[in-house]
């Protein structure tokens, strides 16, 4: 019997493994950029797997939902800006905006997609990033083609500093802060009626909805969950970061591989899961980088096979297994 | 003339869009035995787009000869992935076989930009044009439309009249009741992902007559797209409805860029590759076995 | 008012009638066995009543209420239980997870904590007598305690109405008795209609129900209380004789 208190722990390896990132990234010379890059991967692990770790369903245009995250933020910031007096309220609304432009885009996919079964939703969820990048192209919405180029606008609203620190600390803080809220909404989820729900549903769906499961309502809560956690990555870690954003760029595919890799890497369906595997790709990348460059998804490509085939648990899985019955057992989830 | 350009697009759509069914059929024919949806289609593709390029520029063979070597590289290569990764994964959950299928199509990927580099690349192979009062098409799209039919209708024999094609089909009706009736369903499990990649690596070389500049590593994105596109309408698990399918499907791109490159302030090529988008969610709205196929 | 009336309920699939014109009338607290041979419709009739196939013609009604077009996930909390023929347990779940899920979502008392699931879980997987297994992963169980896993899953959703299907099939003699008393006092005790499929299963018949259905390609053959029902000539033919001929019928 899981007394009250004991519910959350796994919350403190988590939290601890952010906060560390955030200590030597503060204190470090230099290594700021490599923490802030570790803590967007394991957040885009943390987010995706809200969605793929607990229902078993895979989103293959995961990374709309990013990109439209981004629009949100450079929308705010580029139409609000000639508004007196609203300084980082820009920000805050474009963080609103994200968030629910995000969510609204997964409410009308996942209408559509998550009627679907398992292989049929993923063929839906193909085409959603390119869809979407075409659709703002082709109709010459915000920006089409060339997208939106916004730094200009965030410096004339916050200053020259205060847009400088924005961009290369503060945003980067932010996306810690969505990490930790993930994992908060991963717990929550995952010790409460969704999680249950969506175990059931991750295993066999009929036999869910025989015992009373809404498989669809429980599906949709994830999916939207995941997709508006999306779109705050988009606005802190890409808009904010780079202060334009430009279609080819915002709905490329490579970040849905890197969100899989680092999910299927660390163990689906778990909470530390993405944080290991984001940590495990991000410095393989970083290194990489310096020795080999381009070649990180040559080497995970095999290596996602391997644990599919093998190791479908992943790492923190396997760790689980292992640790029944013993004391760290209640820091694992 | 509107009227004329569309007439023009349309034909040059028909002939596409016969290809694309093509290409669609070992994507169908592994969904309906295997239950397994190959996301990593397009790289397949393009892996037969790279045989062609490089039997063309290096060995200076016309894409005709190409045809058998993509076959036989296919087969062999999805008979290699079968025996060591999906023959793991027909009993897990969808889950591990639809990532499977994914980072095996990227490992392709990467390996041919390893290889290739990521330029854009191309071939020409002069054989001569038809010209139609609407248009004017190369002999290259032709036969490779040609190709594409002469490819179905053989398929379609060999389903219905060959003892392996009907064992095949009766997997696809009822594995269990196929396993009863003496059928080696692993074998035929391992035949059909064979043949399935085998078929997708021949439409890259058939494709390749259609876009003169665009061969590069990643091209297969697009392709796995309109291919479930295509499958979705002509039916997820039937190999010949996925032609028809492609036609139509070939015939509505064209079409609406033509329309949409009339209309002010949009830009067609993006909107017509919006569109396909949309009519992949529509169909599966619709009816997801399909318009066209039963099952 | 009967807990479940089937009224001429037909399902079709394509030329196949799976349920051909069944009506049925099931009482509070009945004990009901359906015998038929593979393709006799007595899934199917399972399917339709807990909402899987919807009923192309005719209605079911529950508790007085119609339910023909309801979805399965709206009619388990009215109160109506199912295990499978093959069980179907949450595999990487824990057995008292797996109890857990009947309880939370399968009643109608709205939304039930997790908690209090919990504590109905053991209870009831202390009632199968599966209580050293609470938290071993369902997965790893043998094929006769994932039965009972079944069965304690269901119950925990407090049905009115149990649908068993092949509840026996693969059990030792012994384990069928005591199976058969653990289901006398289950429905004596929660008060449950119990409707099971027991093909050829003579002395759960026997032991267990009240009443004996017979179906055959679909249709509801015999309905009647079991000592009348056994001496009908059409099920002795059914449990002495041609079950090839059924097979074969059933087939084409």
């Amino acid at each position: 019997m899981k007394a009250k208190h004991t519910k959350y722990l796994p919350l403190l390896p988590v939290s601890c493994a952010y906060f560390i990132l955030f200590l030597i990234g503060k204190n470090v010379a230099g290594m700021w950029q490599l923490m802030a890059m570790l803590a967007f991967y394991c957040a885009l692990g943390q987010a995706f797997n809200i969605f793929i770790g607990m229902t078993g369903y895979v989103d293959f245009g995961y990374v709309a939902f990013l990109g439209v995250g981004t629009y949100g933020m450079a929308l705010s910031v580029s139409r609000l800006a000639g508004f007196p007096n609203l300084g980082l309220g820009v920000v805050v609304i474009g963080l609103i905006l994200s968030f629910v432009m995000a969510g609204a885009l997964s409410v009308a996919v996942g209408a559509v997609a998550l009627r679907l079964r398992g292989a049929y939703f993923a063929i839906a969820t193909v085409g959603v990033n390119e869809g979407f990048r075409y659709l703002i192209e082709g109709a010459r919405i915000w920006g089409g083609a060339e997208g939106i180029i916004f730094s200009g606008q965030l410096t004339e609203t916050l200053g020259r500093d205060t847009a400088s620190s924005l961009s290369t600390f503060w945003a980067d803080v932010m996306v810690m802060i969505v990490a930790v809220i993930a994992a908060v909404i991963t717990v929550g989820y995952m010790r409460g009626r969704v999680g249950y729900a969506l175990t059931a549903l991750r295993e066999d769906e009929d036999a869910a909805k025989v015992m009373g499961i809404n498989v669809t309502k429980y599906k949709i809560i994830a999916f939207i969950t995941s997709a508006s956690l999306a779109g705050l990555l988009g606005a802190c870690a890409w808009a904010l970061k780079v202060m334009y954003v430009f279609p080819p760029e915002a709905f490329q595919i490579q970040y849905t591989i890197e969100a899989i890799i680092i999910v299927v890497l660390g163990g689906a369906g778990t909470l530390l899961g993405p944080v290991v595997g984001g940590l495990i790709y991000g410095l393989s990348k970083y290194w990489l980088a310096v020795v080999m460059p381009g070649f990180q998804l040559l080497i995970f490509a095999p290596i996602v096979i391997f644990i599919v085939v093998a190791f479908p648990e992943g790492v923190v899985g396997w760790v689980k297994r292992r640790a029944k019955g013993t004391a760290i057992q209640s820091y694992l989830l | 003339m509107i009227g004329q350009q569309l007439a023009g697009n349309l034909v040059n759509g028909f002939v596409l869009g016969g290809v694309y069914g093509m290409a669609t059929m070992g994507l169908s024919l592994i969904f309906g035995v295997l239950k397994i949806v190959n996301v990593g289609h397009g790289a397949f593709i393009m892996v037969g787009a790279f045989i062609t390029l490089w039997m063309f520029s290096s060995l200076g063979m016309s894409p005709v000869f190409a045809l058998p070597v993509a076959l036989i590289t296919g087969m062999a290569l999805g008979f290699l992935i079968f025996s060591t990764v999906l023959r793991r994964l027909i009993k897990a959950p969808e889950l591990a076989s639809l990532l499977a299928t994914f980072a095996i199509g990227m490992l392709l990927e990467e390996i041919a930009k390893n290889l290739f580099g990521t330029e854009f690349r191309g071939y020409n192979w002069e054989t001569g044009k038809l010209v139609l009062p609407m248009t004017v098409l190369p002999m290259s799209k032709i036969y490779a439309f040609a190709g594409s039919v002469a490819i179905t209708v053989l398929m379609y024999f060999w389903f219905k009249k060959t003892r392996a094609g009907t064992a095949v089909r009766s997997v696809v009706e009822d594995s269990d009741g196929a396993q009863v009736c003496g059928v080696n369903v692993s074998w035929v499990y391992a035949l059909s992902f064979a043949i399935g990649i085998g078929l997708t690596v021949l439409s890259g070389v058939l494709l390749t007559m259609f876009i003169p500049v665009g061969i590069n590593p990643y091209m297969g994105g697009s392709y796995t797209l309109k291919a479930f596109v295509v499958a979705v309408l002509g039916g997820l698990a039937s190999p010949y409805g996925a032609f028809f399918a492609g036609l139509a499907f070939g015939l509505i791109e064209n079409g609406s860029y033509t329309v949409f490159a009339a209309l002010p302030g949009v830009e067609p090529f993006a909107l017509t590759r919006f569109i396909s988008f949309v009519m992949l969610l529509v169909i599966l709205l619709i009816k997801p076995t399909g318009l066209l196929g039963a099952k | 008012m009967a807990l479940l009336q089937l009224e001429n309920v037909t399902k079709r699939f394509g030329g196949l009638v799976a349920v051909n014109d069944v009506s049925l009338e099931v009482e509070d607290g009945e004990s009901i066995a359906i015998v038929g041979s593979n393709g006799s419709g007595k899934t199917a009739l399972f399917n339709v009543i807990s909402g899987v196939y919807l009923a192309d013609e005719g209605r079911v009604v529950f508790k007085g209420k119609d339910i023909t077009t309801l979805p399965p996930h709206t009619r388990a909390p009215l109160g109506i239980g199912r295990t499978f023929q093959i069980p179907r347990p949450f595999s990487s779940a824990s057995v008292r997870e797996n109890v857990a899920v009947g309880a939370m979502f399968g009643t109608l008392s709205g939304a039930i904590s997790v908690d209090e699931s919990l504590e109905v879980a053991d209870r009831y997987i202390h009632l199968v007598g599966l209580t050293p297994h609470t938290d071993k992963e369902a997965g790893s169980l043998t094929p006769v305690e994932k039965k009972l896993m079944e069965i304690a899953r269901s119950l925990a959703m407090r049905p009115k109405l149990l649908l068993m299907d092949e509840a026996l099939a693969g059990m030792h003699p012994r384990d069928i008795d005591e199976m058969v008393a653990f289901l006398k006092r289950i429905k004596a005790e929660e008060g449950i209609a119990i409707i099971a499929m027991v093909e050829h299963i003579m002395r759960a018949v026997v032991g267990f129900a009240e009443r004996v259905m017979v179906m055959h390609q679909g249709q509801k053959l015999v309905d009647a209380p079991t000592a009348e029902a056994l001496r009908d000539p059409r099920v002795v033919e059914i449990y002495l004789g041609r079950p090839a001929e059924d097979e074969t019928h059933a087939r084409g």
